[in-house]
């Protein structure tokens, strides 16, 4: 019943955020330009009075505005997303064909950015004395430095140093070949991970000093047994609990990195519809993101349940936040 | 924070280090290939139909120049070719054209290219359910298209157009199969057919657009230089959009050839394997327009001084390195047609000065802003930065500190497309740089004449400088009608003269269209547009 309730509670939440988003860019959209652009060729299109008469009647530009607020709402609450005013294709069919290509980027990078905030969260907890100091504030500088880092800047220098100088990797996405994703999700992992890693970090040298590890040392636990069975897991919970804004993160990097790249995906169709005024392929990709967003958010949740038994009891208080830099 | 710029610097060190000491190409010796697919990567953006009859815009052409032909063409001396059309004939009034067509040509789909075929594509231009905005505006006089037999097809006009050819001779108003069109424009915008050296066998939007050889390809293209299909097996044409990327991919041999390299980018291709094709486009040259129907630019001195404060030419060379040459005509250095008079354009500070003072703009305020009435001397300056490069960026704020000392105060606003065209429908501005593609001087009457500056139902207008002028209408509209040749060389010549002596514009260089290939020969652009063809090309690995 509880998990019910639980379920509940998030989809109340998902329908709202998806709610909040699809006006905010609907009247963005209207406030800044005319649709019509989108529909008869793009800005500047010098199309005659008949032309602009008939695109008005069939995408009901010609109702009020009210009217088409309604009708795009009702469009979404029944996934009805309608057709691209600038590409004449359903807009379901467009985002279908690029959703893919963003999520296996989002998740190798997600996946990557855990991997590496995990290898430097133990590399800062084995290393002790004078040299455990030094690694210490070396990695807190990295990643510092990786956090603030512009995706745009780091992929530029990926770029030019793996696929220009070196002739290692692709720097493009030809949709042939494993070896094309690996500059793109370094580039959206790194800032990520430099972000996790600091907030992993603090909270394994945190579980390092705490009772409960003395007391297990004490009992004989070696170090490795210590690492995987208690510290990993405690300290994996604050970076568990952010995974899902990373994820919200990675998908607005996702722009940057598939202009750059030149990969297909969702944040590069995005983009090109709100220059080009497409509504509805705007509302449709920007409501499949929070929708994305929202369940990325209760997986964590659960995953959070999981990994803490605490937790399956009474809530307790919320998780603090790190208070750490966090880049774009 | 030392600690922190100590990190970075650690984690950087290796890859600067590693980019630093790389050794440039060296220079492959050319052995032609037959077959193979060329991969040609666009910055410009991706179509969102590949019909260039559906709206009209410059990525398309690049595109459909691969598997559609035109009527007619352009070559480097600007005269008209025979392309589909062999021969034209004009009646005395200039309202008959009769056009000869090639009998042995037909679509790839198997339809006969014909005189039916040539009515088909016309009425399709002017279909207002097609939203064609470009070729509409080059057929919107063909009032009837009688078609006499198979080979002959005549073109009624409603008015005298001396610039149909030319207008006959854009990608956008190039044939596409009847039976291709009536498939409706959803399929029509995924695969148009035509009758070009390639196919278009499959396009996946934000990656590529796949392209055959068509093997039965009769060489009516006159770049050809032999005669049946291309020597390429196809062309793999990349979206890239970020210039950095696409050299990239150039340099690393992801592709063959790119368009809209960066300056740096074509100055270094020497030495590297890399040739550069310069190919600016024809019509109208990249310019300022000074906005004369208002404040403070509808005072012919005002517009002179901001003109000749400006001082552009420095920056053209520094920031283009020498790719781009300075301009003083309204249209391109391709049009044979262009008039220049460098001597209007000479930058004196102190004779700008004299005229402002002269026009009433005699005080400043605290930051040298000249004043007159209590009104600062404002020019707002809206720049679309999806049309304009850095580099063209960076010369509008030379010219900013340029018009500055003399006391304009220029704002320089970058917005997106949308928002710019939104400013001009709102006449929200006094100067603004637009480009116009098209071919031949007719471009004049679109951006200059007084009809240019009512609106379109969208709101766009073509005349920025909002110039209305009798005279230069009455030139215009004489160049458009004159059928003799030296009767519209003289109208157009003064035409440009009325312009560049309005002070209302200010040419700076001719539309940029660069080429960097590597690893390919046999690459031609076209007179028409400067679009390039691969009906020649060779891959050299």
């Amino acid at each position: 019943m509880a998990a019910v309730r639980w379920l509940a509670a998030r989809l109340a939440r998902a329908v709202l955020v998806v709610w909040i988003v699809a006006t905010v860019v609907f009247f963005a959209l209207r406030a800044s330009g005319d649709p019509l652009e989108a529909i008869l060729g793009g800005p500047g299109s010098q199309a005659g009075p008949e032309a602009v008469a008939a695109a008005e009647r069939e995408y009901g530009l010609d109702r009020p505005l009210v009217v088409q607020y309604a009708v795009q709402l009702g469009r979404i609450a029944t996934l009805q997303l309608g057709d691209s005013y600038a590409r004449r294709q359903s807009v379901a069919e467009l985002i279908w064909q690029q959703l893919p290509s963003t999520l296996v980027l989002a998740v190798l990078a997600l996946a990557l950015a855990w991997v590496l905030a995990v290898v430097g969260a133990i590399i800062a907890t084995t290393a002790r004395g004078r040299i455990g100091r030094a690694v210490n504030a070396l990695l807190r500088g990295v990643e510092i430095a990786a956090t603030v880092m512009p995706q745009f800047w780091l992929g530029a220098v990926l770029i030019l140093v793996f696929a220009s100088t070196l002739g290692l990797l692709p720097a493009t996405s030809a949709g042939s070949s494993p070896a094309e994703l690996v500059l793109p999700v370094v580039t959206l992992a790194i800032p990520i991970a430099g972000f996790l890693a600091q907030v992993s970090r603090d909270a394994l040298l945190e579980a390092d000093r705490a009772p409960f590890a003395t007391s297990a040392r004490a009992r004989g636990a070696g170090e490795p047994r210590l690492l995987l069975r208690h510290t990993l897991r405690h300290a994996s919970l604050p970076a568990l609990a952010l995974s899902g804004w990373a994820f919200g993160n990675l998908l607005s990097g996702a722009v940057v990195v598939e202009v750059l790249f030149a990969r297909p995906g969702l944040g590069r169709l995005l983009q090109e519809a709100a220059l080009a005024r497409d509504v509805p392929v705007v509302i449709g990709a920007v409501s499949i993101v929070a929708v994305l967003y929202v369940a990325v958010i209760v997986v964590a949740d659960a995953a959070e349940l999981v990994v803490d038994p605490r937790l399956r009891g009474p809530r307790p208080a919320a998780l603090r936040m790190p208070d750490v830099a966090v880049g774009s | 924070m030392p600690s922190r710029a100590l990190a970075a610097a650690a984690l950087l060190a290796p890859l600067v280090l590693l980019a630093s000491c790389a050794a440039p190409d060296a220079g492959e010796d050319a052995v032609t290939e037959t077959g193979g697919t060329l991969v040609y990567a666009t910055g410009d953006a991706e179509p969102t139909c590949l019909d260039p009859h559906v709206g009209g815009n410059y990525p398309q052409a690049l595109l459909s120049t691969q598997y559609l032909e035109p009527l007619f063409g352009r070559d480097a001396e600007g005269t008209i070719r025979p392309w589909l059309a062999t021969d034209w004939e004009t009646s005395e009034d200039g309202l008959t054209w009769d056009l000869t067509l090639r009998d042995d040509i037909s679509f790839t789909d198997g339809t006969p290219f014909d005189a039916e075929a040539v009515k088909a594509n016309i009425e399709h231009l002017q279909d207002p359910n097609t939203a064609s905005s470009t070729g509409y505006l080059a057929v919107e006089q063909i009032d009837e298209i009688e078609v006499v037999d198979p080979a002959h097809v005549r073109l009624h006009l409603s008015t005298p157009k001396s610039a149909l050819l030319e207008a006959l001779s854009q990608p956008w108003t190039a044939m596409e199969s009847p039976a291709g069109i009536e498939r409706g424009q959803d399929e029509n915008c995924q695969a148009p057919i035509g009758t070009g050296p390639f196919v278009v066998d499959e396009w996946v939007p934000q990656q590529r657009v796949e392209l055959s050889r068509n093997d039965d390809y009769v060489a009516t293209n006159p770049e050809a230089d032999h005669d049946g299909a291309a020597h390429l097996d196809g062309i793999e044409w990349r979206f890239i959009p970020d210039a950095a990327t696409r050299q990239a991919a150039l340099a690393s041999g992801e592709v063959d050839v790119i368009d809209n390299p960066l300056p740096s980018d074509i100055v270094s291709a020497e030495g590297q394997g890399i040739t550069h094709i310069d190919a600016p486009r024809p019509a109208s040259s990249n310019r300022i327009e000074l906005n004369s129907a208002q404040a403070p630019f509808d005072d012919i001195r005002v517009r002179e001084a901001f003109v000749r404060a400006a001082d552009p030419n420095p920056g053209i060379e520094s920031l283009f390195l020498g790719t781009a040459e300075r301009s003083y005509s309204p249209l391109s250095s391709m049009e044979p047609l262009a008039y220049a008079d460098p001597a209007l354009f000479e930058t004196d500070a102190d004779a700008a000065a004299a005229l402002l003072d002269e026009a009433g703009w005699s005080e400043r305020d605290d930051d040298g802003t000249r004043l007159k009435d209590g009104e600062r001397l404002t020019v707002r300056f809206p720049v679309s930065t999806d049309q304009s490069t850095a580099a063209e960026q960076s010369l509008f704020e030379q010219i900013q500190e340029n018009a500055a000392s003399v006391g304009f105060d220029v704002v320089l606003d970058p917005v997106d497309l949308s928002t710019w065209y939104g400013a001009l429908g709102a006449h929200e501005y006094e100067a603004v740089s637009a480009p116009y593609t098209t071919v031949g001087p007719d471009v004049l009457r679109i951006l200059y004449h007084s009809s240019g500056t009512v609106p379109a139902p969208s709101g766009y207008f073509a005349n920025h400088a909002m110039l209305q002028l009798p005279e230069l209408d009455e030139a215009l509209d004489a160049a458009a009608s004159a059928l003799d040749p030296d009767e519209r060389a003289e109208r157009y010549t003064e035409a440009q003269r009325i312009v560049l002596e309005s002070y209302a514009v200010l040419p700076l260089y001719d539309q940029q269209n660069h080429f960097l290939v590597k690893g390919a020969t046999g690459i031609a652009t076209l007179g028409t547009v400067a679009t390039p063809t691969f009906v020649n090309a060779q891959l050299t690995d």
